[in-house]
């Protein structure tokens, strides 16, 4: 009795010694932000639209110095954007900073930005700072690009044309060379890649797949995408088109144990442990029945 | 023959057990039963309003019923499992536990599958299960291993009882009532411990034993994919069999060591299941604890470190909303058995049943964290709903049906109690002929 209720003392202490290492590593996990631990930081980049609008898109947003995974957005801080102008910027507009640290500014189509002598649009984003967070300023360069979709329908053959080109100080195309890009087309969730490639003197061509699904109509949206170039930077543009298929709801197929739609591999591994099971069963059972036989 | 039959009679303890029921007793049923009254109400109530009355809702879809239908089913197959160790081993102090752990076996396989059946929203579209199963679902795999499974159990635990009833009918002794004696004879199958039929058997005994481990472990790991298979944050895991497989051995020992303290306590049983048995247990509980707390740390820790991000909006979850339990399951669950245990000062039969019951309970807490946090956090949240449509509690009637199984279970094991001797008579028996055969060698 008297070594049982030393025992009982002695895991209680235990007990209370774990509980405690709990509770402060419940502490650690509630203890306060401290802005010492993160870093800044400040992303500017740029996306030309379908409408041929420019689309600035800053990210800020803090990420904690000992641990990547914890990045914490920086909101409602109003950066403000401006469009380089030979030695001056001109402000563009102001936006503040959403619930995950993004602001954007959309450029229109329609505004003239000012081009330099090797052909660069200069985009600059800023943050004024606050009390507790230091001035931000970063800037992207990128040549207006410009891509053309054209869908042709030939002897039946469908043909998708892309030309991709820039603007000289006239208005004349110059076609680039050496960009890769891939081409999709819409879905409800994300777009569906079906081609990709490289534009060779400005052009781009390929025989478009005639089992795409379209929607009711067999319309869908085909888009070309550049992403990330070092000089254009990412160029989206789309076509409509009405070249997709529409599937009739098709009727399901009942469910049923022996389906082609499964693997045969499955039927003979399932099979095989079945029969070993059962007929080991049928063997005990007729066993038992001898065992009953024997003691009549 | 009729020499060895007469000296085949029950020891008188297990003729106490088996012939009178106590007062204690009968208060003990009655309780059962009134919560499982309370359980078939609730059900009722479920039949009549659907899955409203619970829980469930669009993004759970499953709650505590799936949690403990995994948890009777692990501890039953890991009562199958040790049970097939026992007997393909011829382990020496299986005479001790071997009738409670098959007890618990078929009991567990029983009462999990009914959980399930509550989890069905149309209970009356059951047979489509049967009559549109597609082989390619892990549901269709798991319901072909449980019946499987369930029939091979009952034919091994069926032979190993076939002993012990050819014992009740040919003790004349025994005051039972006679439809009772009528139901030992039809279950002995005329089996009178002939050599042949002893052979027999054992032969049979122990394929099925053999065949029993393995069809557990297959079972297990099925039903281990239903979860797995999927590409659910927390359950798309490799790992995820053999981390089941090793926490339903966990819980089964720890559910076993439960029973050994009930039934020593309430049955006076100190002679049978004495001090070293829970030793035993205790150290396979031990060992069970640390790989179940490095499959649990494997299981994470991938999860953490690939910074995927809906595993890391589920680690986050596990570690706000469900920080108590995660910390309960997960580090109480495991070190405070493994502490207890790790010490031999702390080896007493009162220090390993408490830490059997922790790791139960760690056990069940574990088997909702796989289940409900996941559920919670979908690929795809529904958006602009009802919190209660995305966060979970169970309602009364989940718990009034859960506390119904465990009642079931507690009830069904006491009335197999009175029903077969806990401790198998036959084994005993036969351990004491071969104790006298080699003292008689030893004298001449």
């Amino acid at each position: 009795m008297q070594q049982m209720k030393h025992d009982i003392k002695y895991i209680a202490r235990i007990l209370t010694l774990t509980g405690l290492i709990i509770s402060y590593s419940h502490n650690i996990a509630a203890q306060e932000f401290e802005l010492s631990d993160y870093k800044m930081g400040f992303k500017l980049s740029t996306k030309k639209n379908v409408d041929n609008s420019r689309t600035l898109e800053v990210l800020y947003q803090a990420t904690n110095k000992k641990d990547r995974k914890d990045r914490i957005p920086i909101v409602e801080a109003l950066i403000e954007f401006y469009a380089s102008y030979q030695d001056s910027l001109v402000l563009l507009g102001g936006i503040k900073t959403n619930n995950n640290g993004i602001a954007e500014y959309i450029v229109p189509a329609s505004k003239a930005i000012y081009v330099n002598e090797e052909g660069f649009q200069t985009f600059t984003a800023k943050f004024a700072g606050s009390e507790g967070l230091k001035r931000q300023k970063k800037s992207v360069e990128v040549k207006d690009l410009f891509l053309e979709l054209n869908l042709a329908e030939e002897d039946s053959i469908k043909t998708v044309y892309l030309e991709a080109f820039l603007k000289d100080s006239i208005g004349e195309k110059v076609y680039v060379e050496d960009v890769d890009l891939v081409f999709s087309v819409g879905g409800m969730l994300s777009r569906m890649p079906i081609e990709d490639g490289t534009i060779e003197d400005g052009r781009y061509e390929f025989e478009m797949p005639d089992d795409i699904p379209g929607d009711l109509n067999g319309d869908f949206k085909l888009y070309a995408f550049i992403d990330d170039h070092d000089e254009y930077g990412t160029v989206l543009q789309m076509s409509e088109s009405n070249w997709g298929v529409f599937d009739d709801i098709q009727v399901p197929e009942k469910n049923k144990l022996w389906t082609d739609a499964a693997p045969i591999w499955m039927y003979i591994v399932l099979t095989i442990l079945l029969v070993g099971a059962w007929a080991n069963y049928v063997y005990a059972v007729v066993k038992l029945w001898r065992i009953k036989k024997i003691g009549m | 023959m009729s020499e060895i039959v007469k000296k085949r009679v029950i020891d008188k303890k297990f003729v106490t057990i088996l012939e009178s029921t106590p007062n204690s007793s009968k208060i003990w049923i009655a309780s059962l039963v009134l919560i499982i009254l309370v359980g078939l109400y609730a059900f009722i109530l479920q039949v009549l309003h659907g899955h409203e009355v619970t829980g469930m809702r669009d993004n759970v879809v499953w709650g505590v019923y799936i949690i403990n239908f995994i948890f009777f089913v692990g501890i039953s197959y890991s009562g199958a499992f040790i049970s097939g160790i026992l007997h393909f081993f011829d382990t020496p102090w299986k005479n001790a536990v071997s009738r409670i752990v098959e007890i618990i076996t078929v009991l567990s396989l029983i009462i999990g599958p009914i959980f399930i059946l509550l989890c069905i929203g149309r209970l009356d579209r059951l047979h489509y299960l049967f009559l549109y199963p597609r082989i390619q679902s892990p549901i269709t795999w798991d319901i072909i291993a449980i019946m499987t499974d369930l029939v091979g159990c009952f034919i091994y635990l069926y032979l190993t009882f076939i002993p012990d009833f050819a014992i009740l009918r040919d003790d004349e002794k025994l005051d039972v009532a006679p439809w009772r004696k009528k139901v030992y004879r039809f279950l002995a199958m005329n089996y009178q411990d002939t050599p042949e039929q002893k052979a027999i058997l054992k032969k049979i005994t122990r394929t099925m034993s053999a065949m029993i481990i393995a069809m557990a472990i297959v079972a297990y790991t099925v039903l281990a994919w239903i979860f797995s298979l999927t590409l659910q944050p927390g359950w798309n895991s490799s790992i995820f069999a053999p981390y089941f497989i090793i926490a339903g051995l966990y819980s089964g020992v720890g559910v076993i060591i439960i029973c050994m303290f009930a039934v020593r306590k309430f049955f006076k049983l100190d002679l049978y299941i004495r001090k070293v048995h829970f030793i035993g247990a205790g150290v396979i509980l031990l060992v069970l604890a640390m790989l179940y707390g490095y499959f649990t740390f494997s299981e994470y820790f991938p999860r953490w470190f690939s910074h995927k991000k809906n595993d890391v909006q589920l680690l986050d979850t596990l570690f706000s909303t469900y920080f108590w339990e995660f910390i309960l399951a997960n580090y109480i669950g495991v070190l405070v058995p493994v502490m207890i245990l790790f010490f031999k000062r702390f080896r007493t039969i009162n220090f390993i049943t408490f830490a059997a019951v922790i790791a139960v309970l760690g056990l069940w807490l574990n088997r909702y964290l796989i289940v409900i946090p996941t559920l919670e956090t979908p690929y795809l949240p529904i958006q602009d709903t009802r919190p209660e449509f995305i966060h979970y509690t169970a309602t009364w009637i989940e718990w009034a049906l859960s506390a119904a199984g465990i009642a079931s279970f507690c009830l069904f094991f006491t009335l197999l109690v009175r029903f077969v001797p806990i401790i198998p008579v036959s084994e005993l028996v036969e351990s004491a002929q071969k104790s006298k055969i080699k003292v008689d060698q030893k004298r001449k």
